[in-house]
């Protein structure tokens, strides 16, 4: 099963992304915090993380700090409103896979995650001979 | 400023003079010798015409010349004063130089008044120039001004050196050699080649040498006296003490305008400040919800394939997610250009992205019959730049050309290349309304702009990437004469070193 997690703290965000994201066939989870995404990810599992920048509480770029020291094999792609390069920058030290702005286009974001998730099974079959 | 010079004349006077006094005495003492022959018959000698031939001869070899330099002097102190004209003009020059503060026009006038009054071949005003207190000539008298320019002495040359040693006391070549060693003679022989100077005038205020006259020697016609060296201390004093302030004052117009400068900069950044702060808030602001609305409009619309969408709802759909996009341009591009782009660069052909940009206005200004053309000069190497940045230079230039035509007219695009320098040159020209220099000041202040609805950031952009790439742009313009605006490009190895643009990664655009 392809487990998305989707972490906007805008909740009309996460509810038509999820809408989207289920209708192919993928199991999405929400949480509208850095910190709520990170007590979901050890029970949630997912595959792929559509990790928000502007949050209250922890921002996104925090997020994906700790998310990529304990799990590094999730891909975290990164969504904003701004694409500042200090921000890119950032997002990219800390292991982004993907830098991509608001509005979003939904073909493209879905192509993208398609592709994240193909890798990663790609990785497992490799790892696994 | 220049009277005629009275000398011939007075010459002749004075030799008439003389001529008359000489004339007058020997009549004196002839008619004197006479009386007194009544009473000493044995002058009876007095009578005879080859005495009074005698006579004569004799008073004029004994007595011309201590009566020809009697009346040089009586000339030159009451009758005619020698030196009226060289004194009304050095006094005239005293009350300029009170008036005067500009250094250069006071430069002027000293070398002018002083080459003039005194037949110089050469004058020349001697200052240190800031930083470095390299001594030049601002301003000459007899000199080309490319020649001149050339001419520096270093603080520490030789004559500076004696100039400092010796106070101010004027310097006469030849005189000074002689009293030196003759390597000594040499290296100063060096200084005053470089000045083509016969003659030095420091000028001291108190203890500080502020500069020194350098002037040629005197015509071998015109020697100078007593009453010359009178003058030069004189006026060297007064020149001297202007020439300090007239410094001073251009040291602090100087500093006037750099701060001036700096000042406007600091407004500029802290207006660009403002707006990325104005723009991030925006953006976070309403990008979301034009993220929503896009969105869900987008999840409806890739659903067309399971639920049937009337065609007019599907069009209604696609205009949501394409007017979204637009709404979130303006903000994207604001904070795009208050800050470095993330754009990849590549080498570019500008005269494609000239002729792509042309074609895409073109339709549009072909209808309001604006005609746009371009030339380009062959053989123009590529150019290492983003092509999106590349774009925004060429369309918003193209099209603040085309929005400045009113009724119809020309636009027409240069691109240009001087190898020399490594320059891109791009000439955009139209034949629109033209621009007040009170608008050109303005012009590529962001907001600004003279049609109604637009938002004024075009030309702004544009400045901020051609700067971004080290390059320039001005605007020539004139009211109802149309404008034209040259953009240089220089070439730079930094271009295309930015470690993001190989790994950017570049959304898609619907």
């Amino acid at each position: 099963m392809k487990t998305l997690l989707v972490v906007d703290d805008e909740p009309e965000i996460c509810d038509f992304l999820k809408l989207f994201f289920e209708e192919r066939k993928y199991q999405v989870r929400t949480a509208t915090s850095g910190q709520e995404a990170l007590d979901m990810i050890p029970k949630v599992k997912p595959q792929v993380v559509l990790l928000d920048v502007h949050m209250p509480g922890m921002d996104g770029l925090t997020a994906l700090k700790r998310i990529k020291e304990t799990y590094s094999d999730i891909k975290v792609i990164m969504v904003t409103a701004l694409e500042t390069r200090e921000k890119i920058e950032e997002a990219i030290r800390y292991g982004a896979d993907n830098y991509i702005t608001k509005p979003l286009s939904l073909e493209y974001l879905e192509k993208d995650v398609r592709e994240k998730v193909a890798h990663l099974a790609g990785e497992k079959i490799s790892q696994r001979e | 400023m220049k009277k005629p010079y009275i000398r011939r004349r007075k010459r002749v006077l004075k030799r008439l003079l003389v001529g008359v006094s000489l004339f007058l005495l020997g009549a004196a003492i002839f008619q004197s010798l006479y009386l007194l022959k009544g009473q000493f018959p044995i002058l009876h000698w007095v009578a005879n015409p080859l005495f009074l031939l005698c006579l004569m001869t004799l008073l004029a070899i004994v007595a011309y010349k201590p009566l020809d330099g009697l009346f040089v002097e009586i000339f030159k102190r009451f009758l005619f004063k020698k030196k009226s004209y060289a004194h009304l003009a050095l006094m005239r020059l005293a009350e300029d130089l009170r008036l005067t503060l500009d250094l250069q026009e006071l430069g002027n006038l000293i070398v002018n008044t002083f080459g003039e009054i005194l037949h110089l071949k050469t004058a020349a005003l001697v200052l240190p120039v800031s930083p470095k207190g390299k001594y030049k000539i601002i301003a000459g008298y007899g000199w080309n001004v490319s020649d001149y320019r050339k001419v520096h002495l270093s603080p520490e040359a030789p004559l500076i050196h004696l100039i400092r040693d010796s106070g101010p006391h004027v310097l006469i070549r030849n005189r000074i050699f002689r009293m030196v060693s003759w390597q000594d003679a040499n290296r100063l022989a060096h200084d005053f080649d470089a000045l083509r100077a016969g003659w030095i005038i420091p000028l001291f205020v108190q203890k500080e040498v502020v500069g020194l006259l350098a002037i040629s020697s005197p015509q071998p016609d015109r020697k100078f006296d007593q009453a010359d060296f009178q003058l030069f201390r004189e006026f060297s004093d007064s020149i001297a003490k202007s020439v300090k302030i007239a410094a001073q004052y251009s040291e602090l117009k100087q500093a006037a305008t750099e701060l001036q400068d700096s000042q406007s900069q600091l407004i500029q950044k802290t207006k660009l400040a403002a707006i990325e702060q104005l723009a991030t808030g925006i953006a976070h602001e309403i990008h979301n919800p034009l993220t929503i609305i896009s969105g869900k409009a987008q999840v409806l619309l890739l659903r067309k394939d399971r639920d049937h969408l009337e065609p007019n709802v599907e069009e209604v759909l696609k205009t949501i997610v394409r007017q979204t996009k637009r709404a979130a341009d303006i903000t994207r591009k604001l904070l795009m250009f208050t800050q470095g782009t993330v754009g990849k660069k590549e080498s570019l052909s500008l005269e494609q992205v000239l002729a792509d940009t042309i074609a895409l206005v073109s339709y549009q200004t072909s209808l309001e019959g604006i005609e746009i053309t371009r030339s380009v000069t062959p053989d123009i190497p590529p150019y290492k730049a983003n092509i999106h940045e590349m774009r925004e230079i060429f369309f918003n230039l193209i099209l603040n050309a085309v929005q400045s035509i009113q009724s119809p007219g020309k636009v027409h695009a240069e691109l240009d290349y001087d190898p020399h320098d490594q320059i891109w040159i791009i000439r955009i020209s139209d034949t629109g309304k033209g621009l007040g220099q009170e608008l050109i000041d303005k012009l590529f202040n962001p907001f600004f702009t003279t049609r109604h609805g637009a938002l004024g950031l075009g030309l702004f952009v544009t400045k901020q990437i051609v700067h971004r790439y080290g390059g320039s742009i001005r605007v020539e313009s004139r009211p109802k004469q149309g404008s034209l605006f040259i953009v240089q490009l220089p070439y730079t190895d930094k271009i295309g070193s930015d470690p993001l643009s190989e790994t950017s990664p570049a959304q898609a655009t619907s």
